[in-house]
């Protein structure tokens, strides 16, 4: 279970998040959609602890993640990048991973399967390519075998053949009850895997609800995306 | 503890550590042979020939800390995954010096040793290790502010070998006692300087680190 | 070529690290004259420092920070990382994309770094010595401008040096160390030459022989022997890094 309350942002001067408040429900994957530089990343590194926000709260499981124990075995988060150092193996940054939170070496070889990439766990992070990083970063996330996910963009760099298995993934850890929050600017790829979607632009959110009722009279998600944030951009701050 | 241990893991595997200090105990071998040649063939190159070559090789020791710290910055966005694995940022850079002290005190006592011992000055040993190795916590301390590898050596590098002996050299100069390495030439008189600026700098990061964005 | 080099100058002018070198490079020389003046007036006075034909162009290597820093960012910039997403990503790959001839892209790049680096060594002599003829005019000599001439090529070498060393590690660190704790005022390859002459012959020492008198060397080496020696070393470990980078994968 996520909760974000009233989380408020200011970034050099600038408003990058008002009042923004949602849930992510257990047993659901929750979109959260919206335009490249609207709010997405900075609010899912404000509920990761990463940064601070002004105003409000995010919490996972009723706690900020900074007061999570072993934070791992509760979130798993992928964000931008590998998140290894170029110079580690992929085997070598998982195990100093695991080894923070107390899980057992033998995860690392567990996850490395799990995301296809156990031929390459002696290969530098520097080697590998992007859809490879973006694959030992969901690996590093699944290795607290956590209850909920946090995704930002997640189908980012992967091939067809990796974005049908991330569907798939993201369906079916929905369905063992798992939390799932993930963002992207893909409209069509998100109509295809959200039960719920939030909608941001400019740092506020637009509309949040269930897919169908998103989506609306429109004809897709993607027309009801332009018709919300058109009508939204002419807005003065 | 499970921080310890993954600090710990993250120094030993990563492979310009090991050659920082490959390099630097190296260099220190040839600095002590120069000063031994040297003063067998009647010309001592300084009056302190036990301390000398580590007034040079103390370089690889900040260079050592700033890698150590400028690690998590690098491409990649390593500093998330630490962040997400351990959100608590104050203990977290307790542990990430401690453990960086942990690591480098054998190359520091290695290499105090090749330069102490030849010269007769294996008194000096064990201050001269304490010194590289609050000298390496140092560098980590700055690159942690600075984020970036290359900077913080210039930074470094430029504080401690022409900025410093500038001032030194200055007739009358009252900045010799307060400068962090003073100990490396004198450790009586310096000791005192470099646990100061080393501390400081370990609590300017950590405060940084504590109220930054990751 | 000409647009390859405007290329080169303005990628250089946009690192914030090589304005560093480029501000500490030209203004440390004269802030140290300035600083030292009364010292160095009660040294003269005192009797203590008779020869008086280096001052001025003796503190000028305290700038040498300067050429240094930028000879290694103009490489070291290349090998960073551009993108979180994927750890290989550099500079240089776009770099190449846009200009896939590695030797005419070095060709420019050499361009680029000594015109910056000329430049900012005739500024920096011009200020230091007039700086020096103010302060101690009625000691110091004017110093011939085919001394002056070599100190700005000792400068344009030394970032030549940092950046054909660059080149061969593709990394900053390592020139950067090796370098600046050899500027120090006691240098590692200044120690060498008491235990073999043939340290003497070093890149950094031999270079100052170009403009420097003084005379506490063991090996008299003649000022244009001195410049050619260093342009050797240079041009010999330009030619490893220009083979090295045109040889390697980005």
């Amino acid at each position: 279970m996520i909760t974000i309350d009233r989380v408020s942002k200011t970034k050099s001067r600038t408003l990058i998040l008002h009042d923004v408040t949602f849930e992510a429900r257990p047993g659901r994957v929750t979109g959260f959609l919206g335009p490249n530089g609207a709010g997405k990343t900075s609010t899912l590194r404000i509920l990761l602890g990463l940064d601070r926000p002004q105003s409000g709260t995010a919490l996972i499981c009723g706690r900020p993640y900074g007061k999570l124990d072993r934070p791992l075995t509760t979130v798993g988060a992928l964000l931008d990048g590998s998140g290894a150092h170029r110079a580690r193996t992929a085997r070598a940054h998982l195990r100093w991973v695991a080894a923070s939170n107390g899980l057992p070496d033998s995860r690392a070889d567990e996850v490395l399967e799990v995301v296809g990439l156990t031929g390459d766990a002696r290969k530098r992070a520097g080697r590998f390519s992007l859809g490879m990083s973006r694959r030992l970063g969901l690996a590093t996330a699944l290795l607290g075998d956590p209850e909920v996910l946090v995704l930002d963009e997640p189908v980012n760099g992967l091939d067809p053949v990796g974005i049908r298995w991330m569907r798939t993934f993201l369906r079916d850890s929905a369905a063992q009850g798992r939390t799932v929050l993930l963002s992207s600017h893909l409209m069509g790829e998100l109509a295809e895997i959200a039960d719920d979607v939030i909608v941001i632009d400019k740092g506020r959110i637009v509309i949040q609800g269930r897919l169908a009722d998103v989506t609306g009279d429109h004809h897709t998600l993607e027309d009801a995306f332009f018709a919300l944030t058109a009508a939204e951009a002419d807005r003065p701050w | 503890m499970n921080t310890a241990r993954a600090e710990l893991r993250k120094l030993l595997t990563l492979p310009s550590l090991r050659l920082t200090a490959l390099l630097t105990w190296t260099a220190t071998l040839l600095l002590t042979y120069a000063y031994a040649a040297a003063e067998s063939r009647g010309e001592p190159l300084g009056d302190a020939a036990a301390l000398a070559p580590l007034g040079y090789t103390q370089a690889g020791f900040l260079v050592l800390g700033v890698l150590a710290a400028a690690s998590e910055y690098q491409d990649g966005g390593q500093i998330h995954t630490t962040l997400l694995a351990m959100p608590r940022r104050l203990p977290l850079q307790a542990v990430k010096a401690l453990a960086l002290g942990a690591v480098t005190l054998p190359v520091a006592a290695a290499t105090a040793a090749t330069s102490t011992l030849p010269a007769n000055g294996a008194t000096w040993m064990p201050a001269a290790t304490a010194y590289l190795t609050l000298t390496t916590l140092l560098g980590a301390a700055v690159a942690g502010v600075v984020r970036r590898a290359v900077p913080a050596v210039i930074l470094l590098l430029g504080m401690y070998f022409i900025a410093g002996p500038l001032l030194r050299a200055r007739p009358g100069s009252i900045a010799a006692a307060y400068l962090p390495d003073t100990a490396a030439l004198n450790p009586s008189r310096g000791a005192a300087a470099t646990i100061i600026w080393t501390l400081s700098a370990l609590t300017l990061a950590a405060l940084t680190f504590h109220r930054r964005d990751a | 070529m000409v647009s390859l080099v405007r290329a080169e100058l303005r990628k250089l002018l946009g690192l914030p690290t090589a304005w560093v070198g480029l501000v500490l490079g030209t203004l440390m020389a004269p802030a140290v004259v300035l600083l030292n003046a009364p010292y160095t007036r009660r040294a003269i006075t005192a009797g203590t420092l008779t020869d008086t034909s280096d001052l001025g162009l003796r503190d000028l290597g305290i700038g040498l920070i300067g050429p240094m820093v930028l000879g290694v960012v103009v490489v070291s910039s290349e090998y960073t990382s551009t993108s979180q997403n994927a750890p290989g990503a550099r500079q240089l790959t776009a770099t190449l994309t846009a200009v896939p001839d590695r030797l005419r892209l070095l060709l420019a790049k050499t361009t680029a770094l000594v015109l910056i680096v000329a430049a900012q060594a005739a500024v920096t002599a011009a200020a230091t010595l007039t700086l020096t003829q103010v302060l101690h005019g009625e000691h110091a000599p004017v110093p011939a401008p085919a001394r002056v001439a070599a100190a700005i090529l000792y400068w344009t070498l030394t970032a030549l040096l940092a950046y054909a060393i660059t080149l061969i590690t593709r990394n900053g660190i390592v020139p950067l160390a090796l370098l600046i704790i050899n500027s120090t005022v006691v240098s590692v390859s200044f120690l060498l030459s008491k235990v073999t002459d043939l340290a003497a012959y070093l890149p950094d020492i031999v270079g100052t022989r170009m403009f420097i008198r003084g005379t506490d060397f063991p090996v008299e080496i003649a000022p244009v022997t001195a410049g050619l020696v260093m342009t050797a070393w240079v041009a010999v470990l330009l030619a490893v890094g220009a083979v090295l980078f045109h040889r390697r994968d980005v």
